[in-house]
């Protein structure tokens, strides 16, 4: 999760890294009551990078100009992205500019230091000076010094640039950091370090040990205007595209194998859904639960009827889905389920008030006796195929049947 | 790497249901299954397996464990792992999934300098076909024979061993080295150890986009292999930016914003055509391109 520069500093401002005086602006008319001297810098709070050189910063001397620069920007998408929040921010006159990051380097996987005495808006061009020092045993400020070094830093910069650069690795330990970047970290005329700009990526799988962080992460995504995804499916990866096939998978791997072979078979996906728990307790789709003599059907395996179903509702939102392939490698229990699944949905969906197109299901699903599945699924219609190849070939024939391409 | 039908394993967070329910299966399927551990529920049973508190109250009563499983929620996987090498194990598989980066560093830091393979987290972890099941391998799907597979996927692997299963070709071991950025074990440690290992005569390589381990790996058998590779790639069609699943299958630039071009199928399938590996575009055109390796090095069929 990547926090807005706003929030990055307020991490910076807890650990000691120097930040400009800052004020968050929700609305224009909040400039009325800034706290900051003129003149300010105004900041588009977005996530995605090149703000600068799309027009979200703004430099001005008085409040009539800020109330009008803010409006511009609280109307300008970066990237499809509008600010809900600007930056009034003290301007800062940089004799320099230097790149400093703190990243997990995922094939030696260790934390490396990142420095560039050429930082700033032009990230692409700073990049033959980027130096780098992976961080190999416990970490201690000679690392730090090592990228200062490195950096070609010389006299008084060696510590105070090292200095920086440890507490973003504090920091970058201390929350379960993906990234922690300085962009640029500006160094005025007598050497005085400041970090102008600032991006701190939180990961995903740490959020529960970090309530703070979590918070944030609950506030920003109430903005975001997703999909309705029911909270069964909210961490599941459900992405949409613009074709007419839905693909359900349960596991990542299966489901981008199935999305490619759909492609390659010339049919066009309009979304796939990888419902895979294997975090979750009952662990879905990975076991033969009934090969063992004795073993009950653990209580949450039960749950399955009613997640796939959701799956199901939630592949078949969008009205250009004219056929849902749904591809489950699992137990015979697991086919059972399925198969009930797929029924309940469709029964329903026949009975609902609403005039709905026509829908048409190919189910593969693999894992031993069938025969259950196999019968409940014929009793509705819905063609049963165990090879997978097969399966696609069907759901990309029937998708060019229907829709004439 | 020593997993033989008589390696003794322990599971850590048996109680669990995915841990109870994966130490029956193992066991069912022959697996030398010694003891539970648990917190808490030292003293009972569970599948016939004795349950303990710790990992050092288990070894006096069973003696040395070869191979742990661990199946701990999350958050509590790098304090088990810790605990399993503290107490002289040095073969752990990891089955959990959503275990934080900055604790697999860790871990990695520490099995680095005791000697210990550390296979997932977020894995089905190994299967020996007809020896040895260690993980959620769903054992139906496999049978003995010349092939190792080797991949970064659970159900994707379970695809493709049953399709080299169907074609009547069999696997030799089949390891999901695990679906997270950082992982335990790389692929260019299972080339090695598959290359050593005499019942492999042909090695199946399965990647996905995102990261460069396949870049890396493909460059390992340039250099090291001698042994036949197949290799293949899920994600062509996958959307940039996205997160899949696997917290590997991303495609972003390498170091930040740095514009690194490596993760994309593309990179990968020109890394494998590099290093002279035939790439199948689909899974099933997997068990010819095997075949036709195994003809060309003379392999005969018992």
């Amino acid at each position: 999760m990547d926090l807005l520069e706003y929030q990055a500093k307020e991490l910076f401002r807890e650990m000691g890294i120097p930040v400009l005086p800052s004020q968050r602006i929700d609305h224009p008319s909040d400039l009325k009551g800034l706290r900051i001297p003129y003149p300010i810098a105004l900041k588009s709070q977005v996530r995605v990078g090149g703000r600068g050189k799309a027009g979200g910063v703004k430099f001005v001397e008085n409040t009539i100009d800020a109330v009008a620069a803010a409006q511009a920007i609280f109307h300008l998408p970066i990237m499809g992205e509008y600010p809900q929040v600007v930056l009034a921010e003290s301007k800062y006159d940089a004799d320099q500019e230097f790149y400093l990051a703190v990243i997990l380097d995922r094939a030696a996987r260790r934390p490396v230091l990142l420095g560039s005495i050429k930082g700033g808006i032009d990230a692409e061009a700073t990049l033959e000076y980027i130096q780098l020092v992976s961080v190999d045993e416990e970490f201690s400020p000679f690392y730090a010094r090592r990228l200062a070094l490195k950096m070609g830093l010389q006299g008084e910069l060696i510590e105070s640039v090292s200095g920086i650069v440890q507490k973003m690795y504090q920091l970058f330990i201390q929350k379960d950091l993906d990234l922690v970047e300085i962009n640029p970290l500006g160094i005025s005329a007598t050497g005085q370090v400041m970090a102008l700009d600032g991006k701190v990526s939180a990961n995903d799988e740490a959020l529960g040990r970090h309530p703070e962080l979590a918070t944030l992460a609950s506030k920003m995504s109430k903005r975001a205007k997703d999909e309705e995804i029911p909270p069964a499916l909210a961490n599941q990866n459900f992405v949409q595209l613009d074709g007419n096939i839905a693909i359900i998978c349960n596991g990542a791997g299966l489901t981008m194998a199935t999305l490619d072979l759909v492609c390659f078979t010339g049919g066009q996906p309009a979304n796939f859904l990888n419902i895979s728990p294997l975090s979750n307790e009952a662990g879905w789709g990975v076991a033969s639960y009934d090969s063992i003599p004795g073993n009950p059907l653990p209580k949450e395996v039960e749950g399955w009827n009613e997640y796939l179903e959701q799956a199901l509702e939630l592949a078949t939102q969008n009205k250009n889905v004219k056929v849902v392939l749904v591809n489950i490698l699992g137990s015979v229990t697991l086919c059972e389920e399925t198969a009930v699944a797929i029924e309940t949905y469709l029964k329903r969906r026949e009975s609902s008030s609403r005039t709905r197109s026509v829908l048409h299901f190919i189910v593969r699903l693999v894992g031993g006796n069938l025969s259950a599945a196999k019968q409940r699924l014929s009793a509705i219609k819905v063609p049963l195929v165990e090879d997978l190849e097969e399966a696609v070939a069907k759901a990309v024939d029937k998708a060019k049947a229907v829709v004439g391409y | 790497m020593s997993f033989k039908a008589d390696s003794k394993v322990l599971i850590q967070g048996i109680a669990q249901t995915l841990g109870s329910t994966h130490a029956a299966l193992m066991k069912a399927y022959g697996t030398n299954v010694v003891a539970g551990v648990s917190a808490g529920k030292g003293g009972q049973t569970l599948h016939d397996i004795p349950v303990f508190d710790m990992v050092d109250q288990a070894l006096p009563v069973v003696g040395p464990v070869d191979i742990t499983a661990i199946f701990a929620p999350a958050y509590l996987v790098l304090d088990a792992a810790l605990e399993a090498i503290a107490a002289g194990i040095r073969q752990i598989i990891i089955i959990t999934e959503g275990v934080p980066p900055l604790d697999m560093v860790r871990l990695v830091a520490k099995a680095e300098a005791t000697d210990t393979l550390v296979i997932g987290p977020s894995c089905p972890g190994v299967i020996v076909p007809g020896k040895v099941l260690l993980g959620t391998h769903p054992s139906e799907f496999y049978i003995p024979g010349p092939v190792g597979l080797i991949s970064r996927s659970g159900t994707l692997t379970y695809e493709i061993a049953r399709e080299l299963t169907r074609s009547g070709l069999g696997q030799s071991t089949c390891v999901g080295i695990g679906g997270d950025a950082i992982v335990g074990s790389s692929f260019q440690q299972w080339l090695q150890i598959l290359e050593e290992d005499d019942a492999t005569e042909v090695i199946v390589l399965v990647g996905e986009i995102g990261g460069a381990s396949e870049e890396a790996a493909a460059r390992y058998i340039d250099e090291a292999i001698d042994k036949p590779v197949i290799a293949y790639i899920a994600g062509h069609h996958a959307p940039k930016g996205r997160r899949l699943g696997h917290a590997g299958a991303i495609i972003t630039a390498g170091l930040a914003d740095l514009g690194a071009d490596v993760g994309t199928a593309e990179s990968k399938m020109a890394a494998f055509k590099q290093a002279k590996v035939p790439v199948a575009q689909r899974a099933s055109q997997i068990p010819d391109l095997v075949k036709k390796v195994l003809k060309k090095s003379g392999h005969k069929k018992k």
